[in-house]
């Protein structure tokens, strides 16, 4: 074999290696949430009893339901307050305390989540005191979701607004709209697919957050992961196997359409183009 | 923008789009580190806060004690030293087997048509969107003494009896790498993508063999990006709780665990306070390197 | 009739401003002077073009007209207000950008109303007004297309028609045919003169392109280090050069350093060691004698032949080294014996023609005595 087909092979089976190992284990999960057995680990028929014993407990269903509002609002604020970030860091020039703001915002990306969890805690329980501050509760949730996905945010809104080219911006001010319009008519419409990815990502992460939830959470706001958590502690619990499968299927149906979608309005991007260069000029 | 621009604003708008990210930030993400700091210093109590305050008003004067106790328990238990090391250990080595896996897939794909790029590192980003715990959770069925894997090397015959692997620091690296890998594959991809292709050709040109050329060329080039993915990888998994716990054993000691039990199990928030701050300031110097890496990358490498 | 150098490139402010005024504009980047107390007249109406190489500050200044960067000191007035203070959407302003800065998200026609719906426009006028628009610049069967869907050609003329929409006093354009091949730049330059003559918007425009600002500018601002070298229509720019740099930077031309022999007021000679006898310029000058100058004359004024011309002056044998063929005209690099090299600019009036000049030939060059221009700076 030449050297370029040879490293061509290399190359993938080195990819096709490492797909196989991140997928695997979501395949297998995903196979063994139809076993009969309650021992996840020897197959012993098909069967959808586990998924029958999920719909019922109500106490996953209740987590569930938490999960989804918190995870929901938490991408909602971490989205606005993440794009905001993102304009200060792209487009504002220096001012007092910039470096600091800068290190804020980089920080949480790589902070551990017990260190997180446990700081945002004591504060809360120190600013408990005051009247109308939310106690633990949903609320405690919410704020420490918001303060880990925040950072995540902006980096892709500022990764989004720095391709942007500076003169869209310019010419409309140019033509008389004040910066405030400039952001609203212009920026935002452009940087839109971003702040999209932005808010699944911040969804995401808040979906998916354990160690938080569990220092923030009050009494009555066990979310979901808490709950699995708590389950799997003690080893394999089928019910969690068909859990899984759903959320894997979820996900991948929303990425796959969302890949989809992106793809054709590329190729109906292409063929506007095609037709342009065919026009005489 | 350009010198002309922030002025014009509205001074409103312009300090508010600041003040609200900056403002909610250093409520919830620095003064919590201002808090844990004077925890530390302070001892537990019983009753709500669990601790004491480090101010107290006696005669009318303030007069602030800081007790060092929780510091001096960090240094003469060994088991908290040991702990700090244990995580940093397996952090470190977890990354590099994660960089290992994780740079030759990102240099593939790198090498790929800008269509099957995209496609591939959806594919690469995809499991990160499903559960982080579901994910480890899956490892248990495949590391346990009856699970897949031992399973499947028993029917090949590779060995004899089951290997204890499940409840062992080496499920923990197993599980680190896996669900840290596109933490790992991203930053290195981002980098390598934007490598011009007529570097190597020019190299070629030159004489340069294509692994020559890799090591004087592409290596050095992807520096920024393998900083960035090993800190990605490295800082958060100092202080991860959910892989050691679920994954490794009672000898799998890593400094998470440990500050989780100091405040589920002993309700002992000042040394919990402790173990953090030294956790912090160990992670401090990988921070800011990081912090630098990053905020370079968020600017788009103004000054 | 007297040709007269101009002074070192300095431009003595009118004693009336003009529309667009320009005084001692300073720009500064971090100690790196941009713009070196410029300052300039506009007339109304005019095209009025800032040619210059990278770096020599023509863009910074049409930044700080569009108010897109502050100026470090001076002031910009046009028609009478003062405008270096305000931002751009305050501004009646209006700039076609390099990249043309098309809205992708918005069609044809929204691109061209958007500077109208910020003046707060009613719908049924900016209607209108679009229509005029998309007539002026003919592009009227693509009014709902997005900007992807045209080719550059088209989607420049959407940018100025954008850029004309809300009549401003001034019309800046940035580096216009910068984006367009070769074939479509000539064709668009004529085309793009005809619109704004015909809107009647003064205009200043940036290039780096001399062909560009001598076609289509009513005057030109040779710009070079933050400072103008010269202001004046192109043909005064051409023939009347003020300083060796603009000599130099429009065209080629041949240079001959030297000192001033003889000074009279019915002629002038120039001694220079690149010529065997003294140049010959038929006209007096405001010089002194044994002042170092610089004789400038453009190749294409030097005539060339194998016998020896009429006439006692400007002529002289030397030798056919290199002959570079353009197609329409060749230029033909002549060795003097003193070794200096002379360019000679023949059009090749007649097919396979070029009176059996070739590599090699001794021939003899020279010139009309007013042909060229003595250079004091």
């Amino acid at each position: 074999m030449s050297m370029v087909r040879r490293s061509r092979w290399l190359g993938w089976s080195v990819l096709g290696l490492g797909f196989a190992f991140l997928y695997l284990p979501i395949l297998l999960l995903m196979i063994y949430s139809f076993n009969a057995s309650k021992l996840a680990t020897v197959w012993s028929g098909f069967s959808t009893r586990w998924y029958g014993e999920l719909m019922n407990d109500r106490q996953i269903l209740d987590a569930l339901w938490i999960s989804l509002k918190v995870a929901f609002w938490t991408a909602c604020a971490a989205t606005v307050l993440g794009t905001m970030a993102a304009m200060v860091v792209t487009r504002f020039k220096r001012f007092p305390g910039k470096t600091l703001f800068g290190a804020l915002i980089t920080a949480p990306l790589v902070m551990p989540e017990v260190i997180l969890g446990f700081s945002l805690m004591t504060l809360l329980v120190a600013m408990g005191g005051i009247p109308g501050f939310p106690s633990r509760g949903v609320g405690s949730i919410w704020i420490a979701h918001v303060t880990l996905t925040l950072s995540f945010v902006t980096v892709i809104v500022s990764s989004r607004l720095q391709e942007l080219d500076r003169s869209l911006e310019e010419a409309a001010m140019d033509l008389g709209a004040s910066r405030l319009k400039v952001f609203f008519q212009i920026t935002l419409p452009i940087i839109a697919p971003a702040l999209v990815a932005g808010w699944l990502l911040a969804f995401t992460l808040s979906l998916d957050d354990v160690v938080i939830a569990s220092f923030v959470a009050g009494p009555n706001s066990t979310t979901l992961p808490m709950k699995v958590f708590a389950s799997v502690r003690m080893g394999i619990k089928p019910e969690i196997n068909a859990l899984a499968t759903l959320m894997v299927l979820a996900v991948s149906a929303v990425a796959v359409l969302g890949w989809f979608i992106t793809a054709r309005s590329e190729k109906r991007r292409q063929r506007d183009m095609q037709m342009a260069l065919q026009d005489n000029g | 923008m350009n010198a002309i621009g922030w002025k014009r604003w509205l001074p409103g708008t312009r300090s508010g789009v600041i003040a609200a990210p900056y403002l909610w930030l250093l409520l919830f993400f620095a003064v919590p580190f201002v808090i844990i700091l004077m925890i530390s210093f302070a001892r537990t109590q019983v009753g709500s806060p669990p601790y004491t305050w480090l101010l107290e008003y006696v005669d009318g004067a303030f007069s602030l004690k800081l007790h060092l106790g929780n510091y001096a328990a960090l240094i003469q238990d060994s088991q908290y030293a040991l702990a700090y090391l244990s995580s940093i250990k397996i952090a470190v080595i977890a990354t590099l087997f994660t960089l290992l896996i994780g740079y030759p897939m990102a240099y593939v794909i790198s090498r790929m048509s800008p269509a099957a790029r995209n496609v591939a590192m959806m594919l690469v980003v995809l499991p990160s969107w499903t559960s982080f715990l579901i994910r480890v959770y899956a490892w248990i069925g495949i590391l346990d003494r009856n699970g897949l894997l031992n399973q499947l090397l028993l029917k090949i015959g590779v060995i004899d009896a089951p290997l204890q692997i499940l409840y062992t620091p080496t499920a923990a690296y197993i599980g680190i790498v896996y669900c840290y890998l596109p933490f790992m594959v991203l930053p290195l991809y981002a980098n390598l993508v934007k490598l011009d292709n007529r570097l190597l050709e020019a190299a070629y040109d030159l004489g340069a063999r294509p692994w020559q050329a890799f090591l004087k060329i592409t290596l050095p080039l992807s520096r920024g990006g393998i900083i960035a993915g090993c800190m990605l990888v490295m800082i958060p998994a100092v202080g991860e709780f959910v892989i050691p716990e679920m994954l490794g054993g009672p000898d799998t000691l890593m400094i998470g665990r440990v500050l989780w039990g100091e405040f589920f199990n002993n309700r002992d928030w000042p040394t919990a306070s402790a173990v953090a701050i030294v956790m912090l300031a160990l992670l401090l110097v990988p921070i800011l390197l990081f912090n630098r890496v990053q905020q370079r990358e968020l600017e788009g490498r103004l000054t | 009739m007297p040709f007269e150098a101009k002074p070192e490139g300095e431009v003595v402010p009118v004693l009336e401003p003009g529309y667009l005024s320009i005084r001692a504009l300073r720009k500064e980047f971090d100690g790196f002077v941009a713009l070196d107390d410029v300052s300039l007249d506009v007339r109304k109406g005019e095209i009025f073009a800032l040619l210059g190489g990278s770096g020599s500050g023509k863009s910074t200044l049409l930044r700080c007209l569009g108010g897109f960067e502050t100026p470090t000191a001076g002031t910009i007035d046009l028609d009478g207000q003062r405008i270096n203070a305000l931002p751009p959407y305050q501004r009646p302003i209006n700039m076609m950008f390099q990249s043309y800065a098309l809205f992708p998200h918005m069609s044809v026609e929204q691109n061209i109303a958007f500077g109208l719906k910020q003046d707060g426009l009613d719908r049924d006028a900016i209607r209108r007004r679009v229509g005029e628009m998309l007539e002026l610049v003919q592009l009227q069967k693509l009014a709902r297309r997005k900007p992807h869907q045209l080719s550059g050609g088209q989607q420049q003329r959407v940018a100025l028609a954008r850029s004309l929409a809300k009549g401003p006093k001034l019309l800046l354009l940035d580096e216009p045919m910068g984006a367009l091949d070769k074939k479509l730049r000539s064709q668009m330059q004529l085309e793009l003169v005809n619109i704004i003559e015909t809107s009647g918007v003064t205009c200043v425009m940036v290039t780096h392109d001399q062909e560009e600002a001598m076609t289509m500018a009513t005057r030109i601002a040779v710009m070079d280090a933050g400072w103008i070298q010269q202001v004046g229509k192109p043909d005064e720019i051409y023939e009347q050069p003020a300083n060796r740099f603009v000599a130099g930077f429009i065209g080629s031309v041949n240079l001959f350093e030297g000192v001033i022999d003889e000074d009279l007021p019915e002629y002038v000679t120039v001694r220079t060691p690149l010529f065997p006898a003294p140049i010959y310029v038929a006209h007096g000058i405001t010089c002194y004698e044994g002042q170092e100058v610089a004789f400038a004359l453009r190749p294409e004024k030097v005539m060339i032949g194998k016998d020896e011309p009429a006439g006692d002056t400007n002529k002289a044998q030397g030798v056919i080294e290199e002959i570079a063929y353009f197609g329409s005209h060749s230029v033909y690099h002549v060795r003097l014996p003193g070794g200096a090299k002379v360019l000679s600019n023949f059009a090749n009036s007649q097919r396979w023609a070029s009176d059996g000049l070739t590599w090699g030939d001794t021939v003899w060059v020279h010139w009309r005595d007013n042909d060229g221009v003595v250079l004091t700076a």
